[in-house]
């Protein structure tokens, strides 16, 4: 609790300073305070407490997911101080939304309560709408920003209008007592409860953006400031999954077979679509987005294969999705920069001649998010697998593996064009804080890959 | 320890190679270490133990990372680290685009097959067949010729989507094993698994080795990518790559699925047969020296997969002697067929006649290959082949049948072919043309005694691969004796 009261005031502290009118100090400013929220966090590890009449739980599941997302958080500041040295008005404007979307992320991962969750959703997704038109004047910007708020609020109806439908036959709020309603069914539910819990799932699937509700994001990671993208496909996902797995283990388990099947079409078609849909995208922010589906869809297979031994995988593969993420987007910025704002993966073309490290680094990135070994990324995907086969979905599991060979194509598509040469060779331009934290994420996706590696065996 | 040192040698060695600036040091460098790593093979080969079967575990950060040996990983680890100083020396002399990146991934590619053959766990095993594509796809890439774009992402794509169906079985295996899950070999080959699970698992774990190999219908990548790679690059991958495919399919369908290879034992047999003609057929066709010799490695390596599947004492240990004998000449054809693109600038038979009269060493040298080639007596090839169509006969008259026409079609496009590169007329358009030199016959000659010397006396092998040929038919035996009594 202390860390949600912390960094709310650090948001607001964060505004004022924007007064000062000294970019410098806003982002060492916001970067200690993360650190500050990480160390109150993690004290509170095994410390249970509750708050609101039950209404916002903090355990240790809200705990490591928290911290998973301050580390994301920090990460991309540390690359928003070379992203923002060119932005003149109103950086202060852009820390401080981020940390308030944290706040809403924070809350979804430990609600106990439906409108907490309702709460945490709208806290989150209010400051990215904002953030997704960052550039006020690319139209692109302003399309992406429309379309997720527009698209968005729908979702958001959606979600309230389960709410409704949930409370009117069910009379709580509460998840544990939502749950006792519901098994006193047998499975059987009534058709209210039922298409109220199905409109709560849509609300949800939307935010992680799962197929049939991923309309949105390739548009929106298109035009969103390529930062703000990076935001989105890495802590938004990560609470995303964090409250849908809540959702179910606190509120809906035993999942009842209607939505159970309507989830089982939600995986396959993520997986469908997200690996299909990536493999002819020339924009690479594009490609970036339909991945962000797929791995939807490989979070969703370990979720719904085991509930309850999922925790640690969800947590494990959304971390080192996001380490792996954060720096492509952050190379994609140098290369676009260097070649005029042009968004193509073509770009990355000569990328290995001019600076052969940025390539060997980029590789490493790109075959962790396609699942090889010895990287973090395969450890993710084959502890999804092992949960998946243990619990004899076979069909799925195979249906995943023709999918993940789909994505090789397409990363290692992007692989091919930075080792292809090129005649004009643009300068592309490294900072020394971007180069070192470049690095330490790819050290990180290999060390991460080759010490847990025990984990499941 | 010692197994734990041959791994790390190339490992270790191809990270300080990327620190020298200098080229030819490089090279050198990269020579001491694979020659290191083949008297260190030597060195466990006679140390006494190297019939029997041993298992190393070494706890690393926490977790279990066994490495071992029995007879058919001994024939593979002496084929890979007895092939990689050839395959480092074919560059020598020769100029070559960023030579630390190339030798520090050819090392890496030798560690991470040196890794394959010695996983005692299918997880580790697994690990190490992906890490050996990783290198072998970069060198592939950065140093191929024609259309090397295209080609390498279809046979990454291509061999990767083998390995995902494999880490499925290996999956699927690891939540079968009792008690604590664990993916050892050792647990592994205990367990009991229903006939009709065991039919399905076939092919979920045979895609992955039927893609290396490559095996009907999985071979569409193998000309292209043989065609289009460097010489290096092609030589690792006929020469060691293509054996991965056999040794996984040894060590993972016989001890595991005995009954899903009984079931599909014909089909497999037939399938690669059907192969072994139609490469021969096209390999005489071919108008590419390269492609040539690509088809016909395939055409041999296929004939190996029909004589593994037949499962009884004489095919296996012809198998595993052919595994030597072919990589060995593989190595050799592909070197020859270097020196002859750089002696007369193109691989188009079509250009090519009268070599012989103005380097007749080459021809010499050139025709010994050729013949082992095709498996003429006092070769190497002859006694695998041999043994491979002896164990073909006791299965059916017809196998041994295609199986032997092999042997003819082989001679017929590999004499064609020698025929039109060396004999006739010399063409008017070549540039002086030198005859060999001390670097080529360094290569050359030391393949050469291998191949006539294993055709001659090929006892050590058999005495190397003696234990596990005859531990791999006793695994069956039984089975198939139960089959049978069934069957009647």
């Amino acid at each position: 609790m202390n860390a949600i009261i912390f960094t709310t005031i650090l948001g607001i502290v964060l505004l004022y300073l924007g007064l000062a009118h000294n970019k410098k100090i806003l982002a060492p400013a916001a970067i200690l305070g993360l650190l500050i929220t990480l160390v109150l966090s993690i004290k509170d590890w095994n410390i249970g407490s509750d708050y609101f009449h039950d209404m916002v739980i903090f355990d240790n599941f809200s705990i490591a997911f928290n911290v998973s997302m301050i580390i994301i958080t920090i990460l991309i500041f540390l690359f928003g101080i070379d992203y923002y040295k060119r932005m003149e008005h109103h950086v202060a404007e852009q820390y401080s939304l981020m940390i308030f979307a944290l706040i809403g992320a924070f809350l979804m991962t430990s609600f106990s309560n439906l409108i907490m969750l309702f709460l945490g959703i709208e806290i989150l997704s209010i400051p990215l709408y904002i953030l997704a038109g960052g550039k006020k004047s690319s139209y692109r910007s302003n399309e992406a920003s429309f379309k997720y708020f527009m698209l968005g609020s729908f979702a958001t109806a959606f979600f309230l209008f389960g709410i409704a439908l949930v409370y009117g036959a069910s009379a709580t709020f509460y998840l544990p007592e939502i749950k006792v309603y519901i098994s006193q069914f047998n499975g059987n539910l009534p058709p209210m409860l039922l298409i109220g819990l199905l409109f709560i799932l849509i609300g949800v699937a939307f935010k992680v953006a799962a197929a049939p509700f991923h309309f949105w994001s390739p548009d929106v990671y298109e035009g969103s400031p390529t930062l703000v993208t990076a935001f989105m496909a890495t802590v938004v996902k990560t609470a995303g999954f964090a409250a849908f797995f809540r959702l179910l283990g606190m509120g809906l388990l035993p999942l009842p077979v209607p939505l159970e099947k309507a989830l089982w079409v939600m995986t396959g078609l993520s997986l469908l679509i997200g690996n299909i849909g990536a493999m002819k995208q020339g924009n690479f922010k594009r490609l970036l987005a339909y991945s962000s589906i797929a791995h939807s869809g490989f979070l969703m297979l370990a979720m719904l294969s085991q509930h309850g031994s999922s925790v640690s995988v969800l947590l494990y593969y959304t971390f080192v999705y996001s380490l792996a993420t954060i720096p492509l987007f952050i190379i994609f910025i140098l290369v676009k920069r260097a070649s005029n704002g042009e968004e193509q993966i073509a770009d990355f073309r000569g990328l290995y001649q001019q600076k052969p490290w940025l390539a060997v680094f980029i590789t490493i990135l790109l075959v962790s998010l396609a699942g090889i070994p010895p990287t973090a990324g395969f450890m993710a995907k084959y502890q999804v697998f092992v949960l998946s086969i243990s619990h004899g979905y076979l069909g799925i599991s195979i249906f995943a593996i023709l999918m993940a060979i789909v994505g090789v194509y397409y990363y290692f598509y992007v692989v091919r064009e930075v080792f292809t040469e090129s005649d004009h060779l643009e300068t592309i331009v490294v900072t020394k804080l971007n180069a070192a934290l470049i690095i330490a994420c790819g050290l990180a996706v290999i060390v991460f890959g080759i010490f847990t590696w025990n984990l499941p065996i | 320890m010692i197994l734990l040192i041959i791994l790390l040698i190339p490992f270790v060695a191809s990270l300080l190679l990327l620190l020298v600036k200098h080229a030819e040091t490089v090279k050198k460098l990269a020579l001491v270490s694979s020659v290191l790593n083949l008297l260190l093979t030597f060195y466990l080969l006679f140390s006494g133990s190297s019939t029997g079967v041993a298992t190393q575990s070494y706890v690393f950060a926490g977790s279990q990372f066994s490495l071992g040996y029995d007879g058919v990983s001994l024939v593979m680890i002496l084929l890979t680290n007895l092939l990689f100083p050839f395959i480092i020396l074919a560059g020598f002399n020769r100029e070559q685009k960023q030579p630390q990146i190339l030798y520090a991934l050819i090392l890496f590619a030798q560690s991470a097959l040196i890794g394959v053959f010695l996983a005692q766990n299918a997880f580790l095993f697994y690990i190490f067949w992906e890490l050996s594509l990783i290198p072998v796809y970069f060198i592939l890439l950065l140093w191929g010729g024609e259309n090397r774009r295209a080609i390498t992402l279809k046979f990454f794509i291509y061999t990767l989507a083998g390995s995902l169906f494999l880490l499925f079985g290996i999956i699927f295996l690891y939540q079968l094993t009792p008690g604590l899950h664990t993916t050892d070999f050792a647990v592994i080959n205990q367990l009991v698994i229903p006939e009709s699970t065991q039919i399905w698992l076939f092919w979920i774990l045979f895609i992955a080795f039927a893609i290396k190999m490559p095996v009907f219908p999985f071979h569409t990548w193998q000309p292209s990518t043989y065609t289009m790679a460097s010489t290096q690059g092609v030589m690792i991958l006929a020469g060691v790559m293509t054996k991965m495919g056999i040794y996984g399919a040894l060590r993972f369908l016989f001890p595991i699925i005995p009954l899903g290879v009984l079931f599909w034992q014909n089909t497999v047999i037939i399938l690669s047969l059907i192969v072994v003609i139609y490469a021969s057929v096209i390999a005489f066709r071919q108008a590419n020296l390269k492609k040539l010799i690509a088809f016909s490695s395939m055409a041999h390596i296929s004939l190996m997969a029909a004589a593994m599947f037949v499962l009884n004492y004489y095919s296996i240990q012809g198998v595993l002697f052919q595994v030597i004998s072919h990589g060995v000449t593989i190595v050799a054809l592909f070197y020859l067929v270097h020196i002859i693109e750089e002696k007369t600038g193109t691989l188009e038979l079509s250009q090519m006649g009268g070599i012989k009269l103005i380097a007749p060493r080459l021809a010499i040298l050139m025709l010994i290959v050729v013949l082992g080639s095709i498996a003429l007596p006092l070769t190497a090839g002859f006694v695998g082949e041999f043994l491979m169509i002896t164990g073909l006969f006791q299965q059916s008259v017809w196998f041994a049948a295609i199986g032997g026409i092999t042997m003819i079609l082989g001679a017929v496009y590999m004499l064609y072919a020698y025929q039109r590169v060396m004999l006739g007329e010399t063409r008017a358009d070549y540039k002086p043309i030198t005859d060999l030199g001390l670097l080529d016959y360094c290569i050359l000659i030391p393949l050469i005694l291998i191949l006539l010397g294993l055709g001659v006396y090929p006892q050590p092998i058999f005495n190397l691969v003696e234990t596990a040929v005859v531990a791999m038919q006793n695994f069956l035996l039984p089975i198939a004796n139960v089959a049978t009594s069934f069957a009647n």
